[in-house]
């Protein structure tokens, strides 16, 4: 009788808090669905009373969303196929091979994460300037980089440790280059980690928003979605139901990534700050 | 028969060329987009510069930015405006991640996707945050004026975004809210590591539920706690994107944490030499501050 008790509380606790601290994606749902002048009328509905579906399609077709979703998707996916192509390389080495200053580079990674966004964004503007790359998308593949690196090297470096080094021998008896190992035994193993490695740096890439801000805000066909957002507020008057359901739509491929990477977020939060 | 002298990669201290190759690509990279740039900051933060231009000479040396910086109330303002939003968010975050951990670690049917959920607001990007919140704190039809006159908390309207108090008050809910998940990510990731065997010799020792959790529980998360202190403090310490689009910094530089005095002067007052010298600042103090913090547990670094 007390074991059902407790389990009855325990399940209304959590449904409690779940509720209270997603409320704001609802809410943000809700708005999305109302039509305006339904949001301008006092008491709120917790649901519309006649939602509109079609709102989707209609923000889609006023604004230039899917425009800015792509060039966040290129940006992204430049920026992790960069940032992938350098750190499994560096991860292996550090995980496999003695190298000075390899033990180093953990604090290295935990000075980058210090590395205020506002700071480093002064510099790479002067250099991006230089190279005439204010306003191209290539800034920001640029930029996100320094975001991701040292992410995805530490995360990899952690992932190939668990890869039992007796493969790569067994590889090697068998005729293989040590590179040789690396492409055809270590990396289709380590395909799981490789995959959320890069995802985690597609999501660090898809929720920036100071690097688009300062190098393509003069550059409306290379908004980023982040950017394109915040200039749906009008300076009088907001459609808060516009901009929710895009920001519904900017949010959903980040929601759908954290479904899948769940699991394997801990390495990637956690990346310079264990041993 | 083969290029490379044999290399046993059994053996974890082989030193070979290979391991150097293997990282030159990364180092490359990372000195051009992160060294290299934090080498000017450094330099230009020493120098009298507005916009910079590399193809252009260096300004003679110079310490009046940095003069000028202590010696300005701006900077102080924004210091002492970092240090509250630092401390009161990392507090929440702390208070709510341990509470949702301890809560789905508890054993239920459903917990996996309780786990999922309640980590839910980690996945949604910092921009699109402040727009729920800035409707939900609307001064005319947003729902949190709504709800404060029904239990009768205010009597009126409240401008949430163009009073100083109230502007700090929502951008310490966004940061809270964007804020627990991580910790309570790293709490329980640390609670699944904490073998059964300890509770169940505590239970036949009779410890009561409040006893394992204060000697049990939280001694091993400490470490784990440890670093998602720094980790989150670090976080709010630097963040620009939540306070930048929701309040700019205003009223009355009431959120103008270091960050945004940064970006502010570098690129709305183009005085990015000033900008630097605060930005090194900034640096400066997360680097003594983690150190400190980590310091007491040199294991973690």
């Amino acid at each position: 009788m007390r074991r059902i008790r407790t389990s009855i509380f325990l399940y209304c606790g959590v449904v409690l808090v779940c509720a209270l601290l997603l409320f704001p994606i609802y809410w943000l749902f809700v708005t999305a669905l109302s039509p305006p002048d339904a949001l301008q009328v006092l008491p709120p509905r917790l649901w519309p009373a006649h939602p509109r579906w079609g709102v989707f399609r209609d923000v889609l077709a006023a604004h230039p969303i899917l425009l800015w979703l792509g060039n966040s998707a290129l940006a992204a996916i430049g920026a992790v196929a960069l940032s992938m192509s350098v750190s499994v390389f560096a991860g292996y080495s550090l995980s496999r091979f003695q190298v000075r200053g390899g033990q180093s580079l953990g604090l290295f990674i935990l000075i980058a994460k210090m590395l205020p966004a506002t700071l480093l964004v002064i510099p790479l503007f002067s250099i991006f300037r230089s190279l005439h790359l204010i306003g191209n998308l290539w800034s920001i593949v640029l930029a996100h980089s320094t975001l991701i690196i040292p992410f995805t090297t530490w995360m990899l470096k952690g992932y190939f440790d668990t890869v039992p080094r007796e493969l790569e021998q067994a590889a090697m008896v068998d005729g293989c280059s040590p590179l040789g190992a690396l492409f055809r035994v270590i990396l289709p193993v380590s395909t799981p980690g490789l995959a959320a490695t890069a995802l985690y740096g597609f999501v660090l890439s898809w929720s920036d928003y100071a690097y688009a801000r300062t190098f393509l805000t003069n550059a409306q066909g290379s908004w980023t979605a982040n950017l394109g957002i915040t200039t749906m507020k009008g300076e009088y008057i907001i459609n808060w139901s516009d901009i929710s359901a895009a920001s519904l739509l900017v949010a959903l491929p980040i929601l759908l990534i954290y479904l899948f990477l769940e699991r394997y977020l801990v390495g990637g939060l956690t990346a310079g700050a264990e041993k | 028969m083969h290029i490379l002298p044999r290399l046993d990669l059994a053996r974890p201290s082989r030193r070979h060329w290979l391991g150097y190759l293997l990282l030159a690509p990364a180092v490359i990279l990372i000195a051009f987009l992160i060294v290299y740039p934090l080498f000017i900051s450094l330099e230009i933060s020493f120098q009298n510069v507005g916009i910079v231009r590399l193809d252009l000479p260096h300004k003679p040396f110079t310490l009046s930015n940095y003069t000028r910086l202590f010696a300005s109330p701006d900077f102080w303002n924004a210091a002492w405006v970092t240090l509250k939003l630092v401390v009161i968010v990392t507090a929440a975050c702390f208070v709510i991640g341990l509470g949702t951990a301890l809560l789905v670690n508890q054993r239920f049917r459903g917990r996996s996707v309780a786990r999922v959920l309640i980590a839910l607001p980690w996945a949604v990007p910092e921009v699109i945050a402040v727009v729920i919140f800035s409707w939900m704190f609307d001064s005319s039809f947003g729902l949190v004026n709504w709800l404060a006159i029904q239990f009768h908390l205010s009597s009126g309207m409240i401008a949430w975004l163009s009073s100083p108090a109230g502007a700090f008050f929502v951008i310490c809910v966004v940061m809270i809210w964007k804020g627990y998940p991580f910790v309570s990510i790293m709490a329980l990731a640390g609670l699944q590591a904490i073998p059964d065997d300890y509770y169940n010799a505590a239970r036949v020792d009779g410890a009561s539920a409040w006893q394992r959790l204060l000697n049990i529980t939280l001694p091993s998360l400490m470490p784990v706690l440890g670093v998602s202190l720094v980790l989150s403090m670090l976080w709010v310490f630097r963040d620009f994107s939540i306070i930048y689009t929701m309040t700019g910094g205003g009223p009355l530089h009431a959120t103008q944490t270091l960050s945004l005095m940064t970006y502010e002067q570098a690129f709305s007052f183009f005085k990015m030499g000033y900008a630097s010298a605060i930005g090194i600042v900034t640096l400066i103090i997360c680097i003594i501050a983690s150190r400190l913090m980590m310091g007491r547990a040199p294991d973690n670094l």
